[in-house]
Parts: structure tokens; C-alpha cells; sequence
């Protein structure tokens, strides 16, 4: 049996068809948000790898903050849940997850079952999210994704102190003027991130094993300045991105069987 | 497929006979404080939780900013009052929305055309102050009181950090304020202050308080017989009428008419109760249609909170110790964090709370920021999960809809676990 989840973010849709609750069979990730055409394309990539339609899937769920808004799904869930559900698919070991996304920071504490137990979410404020990078790559005239390479290179790691999107990038332009090598600048840009991200999990309170998903996960250098600042290692899965819809066909699987 | 109700329309409920009181009530209070300024005599401002007891007993109208802000808000009619307290009138953006939305207008009702406030305050000849809920009033006032040339009368209150109850010296402290406050305000309005009647004042009181608080533990009952969210519309009575008949008389109503929900297995609660849970912090004034909305899909009666509670101010009549010691305490802002929290605690267990939701009220540090360490004590002590969101009690530029349901549907899946392990 399939069951297909859908994870329509601010920035990117996600897509998971997963069979008998245990096989991911297909994947797909459309870096278009909610509003757009984007849960639709990747509803469609996601049927096309299996050559499937929407015939052959038992129970579609989506979640995020555009789950109000695909008609062809069954029913929707909390984000929350589906990354915590997803994690634990994932590193079953994991009780504490930091979700990185467009606009979101969570940080979960989860159960030993995978429940979610408690979080909490950033204020109102882009800082140390998805869309803190963007801009900051926007500036540096790199892709987002090429980050985490740039900042390796990094030998003296340059100081972001404005927790503000925006007046970080107005610093970030003003060092940029002084010929501060740029894998220094973005290796601050990761420690800025991952200072802002460590405050919120340590509100949270930690507990071991700490694992990641969201896009931002994928980068390394977020992810290892992220570690130092939690003195722990970041456990980060391939289809960390993935989380929420995978939690979210694991929901539908489950409702499946209880013959929804 | 189960959508949340974004788009249903409901027809508007028949309010019930109390509400109707409360409003009449209301424009008497603002009818009153015009009517006296038209005679020439002296009206006062004051902050929430001032000696109400002296003004009373001299029978001199007096209105409340911190009241009118929330009223105002909730009209969605503060912005254009805090645009121009930060504007023109140059106060930052991070002070409290209350005191920007009022400094803006106490500056526009200089200009007798202005009416687009509602309710519209008339202007002090005075001011009074009790720093008992917190020290940013102290400002607040002075920028008041300079701005409108008025003097006022601060009944200084010492914080108890360290302790449950406030030390002898603090009662003390208080006490002989409130006795210099009512010498002083009889001068100043030339007005005979009646002893006789100020102790009618203080059982009026007494009445209403002990009133509303038994009306408040009918809601400990599963289902509850209310929507939580209506003790903010009975506030008031509090707020402005403490030591009125007519509070007497909205309260009596008031318990009828939850007396007669409980007697039908009725609520005014607009769902079914799924879960319960405990608010802190003041209201979403801007947004309280947003957040019962969002609560009412989800099944959620937020079926008590701590806001509701401050106006307790429970006191032997008669004994002015009594009444002192009662205005040191009763507003929760003067306690400490753990001593907060632990009667939250209490609270949520009495009243069978599934949760807590806090409004982080980006307006009211002291009232809010308490949460990020008390939150741990509440969810040790009862086991219930607590969740943030962001707001702010009149500034609409805080709040976010779509983070509001996020977090509520959070709160509400770790509910739904933690009932479903409950009950096996």
C-alpha cells in the first residue's frame, strides 16, 4: 500500500511516497513555497519516478504552512509532529531535533517513542533561518546551497554581531568593502546562524541524541558550527529536507491501517 | 478532506443580558466623566490597580488608560493613536502599546474635535499611580503628567522578589501612602471625605470581588459552563466599578446566567471542549477574534487565565492594613517568577488543564518575560505542555495568524497524546 506526504513550506515543497509505511519509494523537492504552483509540481515529480497517479496511492496527507491549501490531499497535520515522526524514522535514537527552514526554527524534544514532547519556535524574526541565508548568499552573489563548501575555506572567521536580517546585511556589505576573504565572512554567517539557533534549543533543553532536518541541514558549515555551539554531535540524514513529509506519510500510513 | 474553518461565516451570537449590563455600565463611566468636567469639576486617570476605594468614597469620576487602550484595541482603532505617539510625539516603538496608544491620546484630545477614539476619554485634572503591576506607569505618568500640566498621586509599592507574602514595612509603607492619598485628595478636589461611606465603599468591594471570584471557580467544572475568553469582557466591571452597585448587580446576572448553563449542560463556549487550557498573560486585544477563532476549531477552551484574577483585591473592610497589604500583592507582577508560576501551577490543576498557552505580549516585559523560565516550573510540576506565541496587547504589528495556529496545533497534538496515554 502508498501513502503519499506532502510538505508545503514557506520556501520549498516536499514530497514522500512511501510504501507500507517502511519503503521510501520516491522523493521530490520543489524549491517554490506556498501560494505557488509548487505543491502541485511536486505532487506530480513525486507520482512521475514510479510512473504512478494519484489512483495509486491509499491516503495523501500534507502538512506545513500551506496544508490548508492542496485539494487533492486526505487530511493535514502539524508540522511539529510530521518532523518529529520523520526524525524518528530516520535516527530512531534522536530526542531532540532542530528543524532549520525558510522562515522557522523548531526545536523539538521527542519522546523515545518519537512523540513530541515539548518546543519551541523563534519569535517573530528571520534570524538563523533559510531566508537569513538567502539573503546573506544574495549578497555575496553565491547560491545558497554552495554555502557550507564556501565557508570551509575559512582561516579567521569574521565576527556577524547583528542578530537582524537586515542589519546583518548591511554589515556584511560593509565588510565586504574592507576585503575580508569571503569564506571568512561565511563562516560568521554560520556561527551567527547557529548562535541564534543554540539560544533556542538550549531554552528547549537538550537531550541527546541531537539530529537536524530542513533544508538549511544540508549545510555543513551551519551544521558543525551549530555542534560547537551545543557541544554535541548533529546527527544529519540525506533526506533531512524530507522530514516533515515523511512524517506526514507515516501519519497517512497509520491512518491507513486504522482503515481511514 | 478536514479543513480548519478559515472561511465558515457564523451568524453573531445574542449576547446575554449580563454583557448588555456591562456595556451600559461602561458608558456610564465615560458618560459620568464627561458630565462632571462640564459641571467644572475634577476627573482623574488611573492605573488598574490604584486604591480605587478614595475616588469612590469622594465620588469623583475615574477613568482608566490601560482599560480604554485594551477597548480601543479591540476596536482596532489604537493604531492611528500609537502612530502618532511615535511619530510626532517621538516615544520609541519598544515602550509598552498601553502607555504609547494613551500618550497619543491624551495628545489628541487637547484638540476638542477629536473624536475618533472609542471609547473616548475626557481629559485628567489629575492622575493616579500605583506601580503595582509595574514600573514603566511610573514614566508612563510622568510624561503625563508633564505633557497635560496635572500632578498625581503615586502610591509607591515595593516588589516581593524573594518573598510569598511583603514584609511589615512594605503594609506599612502602603498604608500610610493611602492614608496621606485620601487627605490629599480631598484637598486637592475640595471634596469632604466620609469615613462612614469609605467603609460601604470597601464592602462594595468585598461583595464584588468575592462575587467574581465564585463565578470564576464555576468554570473549574468539566465542561466548563463559560468560554474563558468572556472573563476579559467582565473585567471591567472590576477595573472601572469595583465599588459600584452595579457591578453587584452584573455579577449577580452573570452567575444566573452560568448557574442556568451548568443547570442545561450548556456553555458559551462556541464547540465542543476538547482540551482546557490556562492563558497567561494579557489578551491579543487587536486579535481576540483571531485567537477564539483559531481555539474554537481546535476544540481549545482556554477556560481560566491569570490576567482575570489581578482585580482580587481581597481585604477585611475596615482595616486598612488589611487593604494595604491587599493592594501589595494582588497583581501578580509583584511576585516572584516562582512564586507566579506556582500558583499558575495550582491553577491548572484545579481547573483541569490540559495546557498552558502563553502570549509572549512583546508590550509587557514584566508580565511575559517570566514565561521563558516559568514555563519550565509549570510543565514540572503539572506535567502539561506550555507553548509560546508572539502577540502584543495593541500593537498589530506582532502578531502572525498563521504562527498563532501553528503553535495552537502544536500544543494541541501533545495534548491529544498525552490524553490518549491517559486513557489507555
Amino acid at each position: 500500500m502508498l501513502t503519499m506526504g506532502i510538505d508545503i513550506g514557506s520556501t520549498a515543497c516536499k514530497c514522500i511516497i512511501l510504501k507500507d509505511g517502511l519503503e521510501i519509494i520516491a522523493r521530490a523537492i520543489v524549491p517554490l513555497g506556498t501560494g505557488t504552483n509548487g505543491a502541485r509540481k511536486v505532487f506530480e515529480d513525486a507520482l512521475a519516478v514510479n510512473n504512478l497517479t494519484k489512483a495509486d496511492i491509499d491516503r495523501i496527507l500534507v502538512t506545513g504552512y500551506g496544508r490548508f491549501t492542496f485539494d487533492d490531499a486526505d487530511n493535514q497535520k502539524s508540522e511539529l509532529s510530521c518532523h518529529a515522526k520523520g526524525i524518528h524514522f530516520l535516527f530512531p535514537s534522536a530526542r531532540t531535533i532542530i528543524d532549520i527552514g525558510g522562515q522557522d526554527i523548531k526545536v523539538l524534544r521527542v519522546s523515545v517513542k518519537g512523540m513530541l514532547e515539548k518546543f519551541v519556535m523563534n519569535d517573530k524574526c528571520a534570524a538563523g533561518t533559510g531566508k537569513f541565508l538567502d539573503v546573506m548568499a544574495g549578497i555575496l552573489n553565491v547560491n545558497t546551497a554552495e554555502l557550507g563548501d564556501i565557508g570551509e575555506g575559512a582561516t579567521h572567521e569574521v565576527s556577524i554581531s547583528n542578530t537582524c536580517t537586515v542589519f546583518a546585511e548591511s554589515e556584511v556589505i560593509s565588510k565586504l568593502s574592507t576585503n575580508v576573504k569571503i569564506g571568512d565572512l561565511v563562516a560568521g554567517i554560520h556561527r551567527s546562524v547557529s548562535k541564534r539557533v543554540a539560544t533556542l534549543a538550549f531554552r528547549n533543553g537538550i537531550a541527546k541524541d541531537v539530529a537536524m532536518s530542513g533544508g538549511v541541514a544540508l549545510n555543513k558549515g551551519v551544521v558543525s558550527a551549530l555542534g560547537q555551539e551545543l557541544k554535541t554531535e548533529i546527527l544529519v540524514h540525506r533526506d533531512c529536507q524530507l522530514a516533515g513529509a515523511l512524517g506526514v506519510a507515516l501519519f497517512a500510513w497509520e491512518e491507513v491501517l486504522k482503515g481511514a | 478532506m478536514i479543513m480548519a474553518e478559515h472561511t465558515v461565516q457564523k451568524p453573531k451570537r445574542v449576547l446575554p443580558k449580563s454583557r448588555i449590563m456591562v456595556a451600559e455600565q461602561t458608558s456610564q463611566v465615560y458618560k459620568d466623566a464627561r458630565d462632571a468636567k462640564a459641571r467644572g469639576e475634577k476627573i482623574g486617570w488611573s492605573t488598574a490597580i490604584f486604591p480605587q476605594e478614595i475616588c469612590e468614597t469622594l465620588d469623583i469620576p475615574v477613568l482608566y488608560p490601560e482599560n480604554n487602550a485594551a477597548s480601543v484595541s479591540a476596536k482596532h482603532l489604537g493604531d492611528e493613536l500609537i502612530q502618532h505617539a511615535e511619530g510626532p510625539m517621538r516615544f520609541p516603538m519598544n515602550i509598552c502599546s498601553y502607555a504609547r496608544l494613551n500618550l497619543g491620546l491624551a495628545d489628541k484630545i487637547q484638540d476638542p474635535t477629536y473624536n475618533t477614539a472609542d471609547p473616548l476619554m475626557s481629559s485628567p485634572d489629575f492622575l493616579l499611580l500605583a506601580n503595582n503591576s509595574c514600573t514603566q506607569l511610573m514614566k508612563w505618568y510622568e510624561n503625563l503628567s508633564r505633557n497635560l500640566n496635572v500632578p498625581i498621586f503615586f502610591v509607591d509599592c515595593l516588589f516581593n522578589y524573594y518573598e510569598e507574602k511583603p514584609a511589615e514595612y512594605k503594609v506599612k509603607y502602603i498604608r500610610k501612602q493611602i492614608e496621606g492619598y485620601i487627605a490629599a485628595i480631598e484637598n486637592f478636589s475640595g471634596k469632604k471625605f466620609n469615613w462612614d461611606k469609605f467603609l460601604e465603599v470597601q464592602k462594595r468591594s468585598q461583595i464584588n470581588s468575592k462575587l467574581f471570584d465564585e463565578i470564576i471557580r464555576l468554570n473549574a467544572r468539566t465542561p466548563a459552563p463559560l468560554s474563558g475568553f468572556d472573563f476579559f469582557n467582565y473585567m471591567s466591571c472590576l477595573v472601572l466599578c469595583r465599588g459600584k452597585e452595579s457591578t453587584t448587580e452584573i455579577f449577580k446576572q452573570l452567575k444566573e446566567e452560568v448557574e442556568e448553563h451548568i443547570a442545561n449542560s450548556t456553555s458559551s463556549f462556541p464547540a465542543e471542549e476538547e482540551f482546557r487550557v490556562h492563558w497567561e498573560g494579557i489578551a491579543c486585544w487587536p486579535n481576540l477574534g483571531h485567537n477564539l477563532k483559531i481555539l474554537k476549531n481546535y476544540g481549545v477552551n482556554a477556560v481560566i487565565n491569570g490576567y482575570v484574577t489581578a482585580w482580587n483585591v481581597v481585604y477585611e473592610p475596615g482595616n486598612l492594613d488589611s487593604m494595604a497589604y491587599a493592594y501589595a500583592t494582588s497583581s501578580t507582577n509583584s511576585l516572584s517568577t516562582p512564586s507566579i508560576m506556582n500558583m499558575r501551577a495550582d491553577t491548572i490543576q484545579n481547573y483541569n488543564c490540559d495546557g498552558m498557552l502563553c502570549h509572549v505580549n512583546r508590550s509587557c516585559k514584566l508580565m511575559t518575560f517570566h514565561i521563558f523560565v516559568g514555563r519550565n516550573i509549570v510543565e514540572e510540576k503539572t506535567g502539561v505542555p506550555c507553548v509560546n506565541f508572539d502577540g502584543d496587547q495593541s500593537d498589530t504589528r506582532v502578531y502572525s495568524e498563521a504562527q498563532f495556529e501553528t503553535r495552537v496545533q502544536g500544543l494541541v497534538e501533545i495534548m491529544k497524546q498525552n490524553k490518549e496515554a491517559r486513557n489507555g
